[in-house]
């Protein structure tokens, strides 16, 4: 690629792939060549609604985890909770137990992939690396083939985890109203609490790599510590009593950028604290928070752009539910935030690479997690449904998705037909940072007369790629490629070159 | 890390999303292929019965997770939507997965996983027993973001082509024995 001049006003990263949607990015240049504004844009999913409409509210954790190939898992469990609330029913304690239990080990798979797959080409190869390096096969020639063979071993102790609950490693179908289909035996809890274990070391593992590898790379360092990735905003995320991160239950904790709690809310409130802005420029709807306001794509207390993420799941929590994950929380600020909030909580991390550190903090509580619930001494109950007798009217559940707050809300008829659906999902609550996080990196990256190398197009897509983003309709894909269209328009809005890569 | 079924069986794979319009032909495929066996009790070929050693399933997933589900055979035919653009809705066309027209291979897939071809290159680089290079059976189709469980009507006349092409492998993997094949065939 070559040299750009000042005069051309736009350019357009276009990473599309088959079903993944065709997200766009585009920025705008003034006219000296810096940049001005960006815009992200993702396809929704069209029809869900009207595809669920008439269908019976049980069908919906089987039919939603159908939406996405990323996620199936969270689909299924907030399908489950919103028709257990449809039916105005709380499952026994054990479907409970067996449900978290099934989500961390969705969790902990789902974490592994991404540091390794996602962010591991980031950090552990680097942004400036050839392209070819810059996958997993890097990833793995760097930290090594033992390493790889674990990360291997991690997703398939997960799936495993998922089968022996779920009845299936892929699209999980025992969550029903009410609880679960079957429980676990003596046989298979054993099962999972050794593959716990394993978790556990594995997670700390991953954390030692980090550490190596990134924390102690002044170059990373400086990534992660500097303005380019960061943004003041709120966050959210569901929480326990104890304040803790809880990927399956609690309410949901919402902070301000100064690690201000701005209070918490049962997961039916939530158009009580979330509305949504709708901008000329595209369908997208960009939620934000009501007792905020909408100030605009900036961040700052008065703006109601919040972010939920691992890094916000941290960020809103005052310490996490395990013991290790606990020390780990204890350190990530201490490194990345050493001065306490105003209110006196933690300080608070703002750089969106810091969600790489925050997800393998999870990874480690989910790991922890699995321990926990496999040792319950009523994991392997019998009682693991009440079977529903109120009328059915309408429900709303939520859990937190790897990738932020997922909620379901259906509305029924009396004999628990969908009449209407709503989703908020996981990617959607950061439709307006990831908006702001792609503007600021580019603005760092890119100036008049800058090369627009690929490793500066690599620095504005990790602004997003932190935030793991989910486009909804995603399944599967073959060929399996993101190709990046860039698109670079003069100050009339022409067309002066296209770049491609993988398209 | 071997999930191996323990002799060569073929696995023949219906790929994709069932409540995505065309997207799901893949697994409309294995569907008929499932429905001829359950009906005739074995699978005549355009060279002759088949022996039994076909299993098929159907797979929403990509990247590492689909090849997790390769690991173990010897030969696989993915059956899968495309858009392409370069023919008209319900074409049929089989190829090698390493002929698939993709630049950059170790590209990432997708926000979220690797592409097969970088994730069969890690599998095998850890050990793991997988496809020389699978077979994959596409259909031209016209795939958008509309949530649906029907089939355009191309590309629903399409499944009996492509059941018929995934066949047409079966029976042509079986000549060559034990060879695995490592020709190209396209139609």
């Amino acid at each position: 690629m070559e040299s750009r001049t000042p005069t051309m006003q736009r350019i357009t990263i276009d990473p599309i792939t088959r079903l993944e949607g065709h997200g766009k990015i585009e920025i705008f240049l003034d006219e000296r060549g810096e940049v001005a504004n960006t815009y992200f844009q993702i396809p929704e999913l069209r029809g869900f609604e009207r595809f669920c409409v008439g269908r019976p509210v049980e069908e919906m954790p089987v039919l939603t985890n159908r939406i996405c190939g990323v996620c199936p898992e969270a689909h299924h469990m907030a399908a489950a909770k919103a028709a257990d609330a449809v039916y105005h029913v709380t499952p026994p304690r054990p479907a409970r137990l067996l449900r978290e239990l099934l989500y961390s080990g969705f969790y902990f798979t789902d974490h592994t992939t991404h540091f390794y797959a996602l962010g591991g080409p980031d950090f552990i190869v680097g942004p400036d690396a050839p392209l070819a390096e810059r996958s997993i096969l890097g990833v793995v020639r760097k930290v090594g083939l033992e390493i790889g063979g674990q990360v291997i071993q991690a997703r398939r102790s997960g799936h495993r985890v998922v089968e022996i609950i779920g009845g299936r490693g892929v699209h999980p179908a025992t969550a029903v109203p009410g609880g679960m289909t079957k429980g676990i035996t003596e046989e298979q809890r054993a099962e999972i609490e050794a593959i716990g274990h394993w978790a556990v070391d594995f997670a700390r593992g991953s954390l030692e790599i980090f550490d190596r590898i990134v924390l102690q790379n002044p170059g990373y360092r400086e990534l992660l510590e500097g303005d380019a990735y960061t943004d003041r905003t709120y966050y959210m995320g569901l929480v326990d009593e104890g304040m803790h991160p809880n990927f399956y239950e609690g309410r949901v904790r919402v902070v301000a950028p100064d690690g201000e709690p701005l209070g918490t809310y049962d997961p039916a409130e939530y158009t009580d604290w979330i509305a949504e802005r709708v901008e000329p420029w595209t369908y997208l709807k960009f939620p934000y928070l009501k007792r905020v306001g909408w100030k605009g794509f900036v961040d700052g207390k008065d703006s109601g752009v919040y972010v939920a993420s691992p890094l916000a799941r941290l960020n809103v929590a005052d310490g996490m539910a395990t013991p290790l994950a606990q020390a780990e929380f204890e350190r990530f600020f201490a490194t990345l935030a050493p001065q306490p909030s105003a209110g006196g909580r933690h300080g608070m991390v703002h750089n969106r690479l810091a969600t790489h550190w925050a997800r393998l903090v999870e990874l480690l509580y989910a790991a922890e997690r699995l321990v926990e619930l496999a040792t319950d001494p009523e994991i392997t109950s019998d009682d693991v449904r009440a079977v529903p007798t109120a009328t059915p009217t309408e429900g709303v559940g939520t859990v937190e998705a790897p990738r932020g707050t997922l909620t379901h809300h259906y509305w029924t008829d009396d004999r628990g037909l969908i009449t209407r659906v709503n989703l908020v999902v996981g990617t959607t609550n950061n439709y307006a940072p990831i908006s702001m996080s792609v503007r600021r990196a580019a603005q760092s990256f890119i100036h008049a007369g800058t090369v627009v190398t690929d490793g500066l197009l690599n620095r504005v897509e990790m602004a997003f790629r932190s935030y793991d983003p989910c486009f909804g309709c995603a399944t599967h894909s073959l060929p399996g490629q993101m190709p990046l269209e860039v698109t670079i328009h003069d100050a009339d809005g022409g067309i002066v070159d296209v770049l491609r890569q993988h398209c | 890390m071997h999930t191996a079924p323990g002799d060569d069986t073929t696995l023949v794979l219906g790929l994709g999303n069932p409540i995505l319009g065309d997207d799901g032909v893949g697994w409309r495929v294995a569907e008929a292929l499932e429905a001829r066996i359950a009906r005739e009790g074995r699978i005549d070929s355009p060279r002759g019965a088949l022996p039994p050693r076909v299993e098929i399933d159907r797979l929403s997933v990509g990247g590492l997770r689909l090849m997790e589900r390769l690991i173990g055979y010897r030969r696989a035919i993915i059956v899968d939507a495309v858009e392409t653009g370069t023919a008209p809705p319900g074409t049929v066309r089989r190829v090698r997965l390493d002929e698939l027209p993709v630049p950059g291979q170790e590209r990432l897939a997708s926000a979220h996983d690797s592409s097969l071809a970088a994730a069969l290159a890690l599998g095998r680089s850890l050990g793991a027993p997988l496809p020389e290079s699978p077979w994959v059976v596409t259909v031209e189709a016209e795939l958008g973001i509309e949530v649906g469980d029907r089939l355009t009507a191309a590309v629903e006349a399409a499944i009996p082509v492509a059941t018929t092409a995934v066949l047409e492998v079966l029976a042509q993997d079986e000549a060559r024995g034990d060879e695995g094949g490592t020709g190209s065939c396209t139609s």
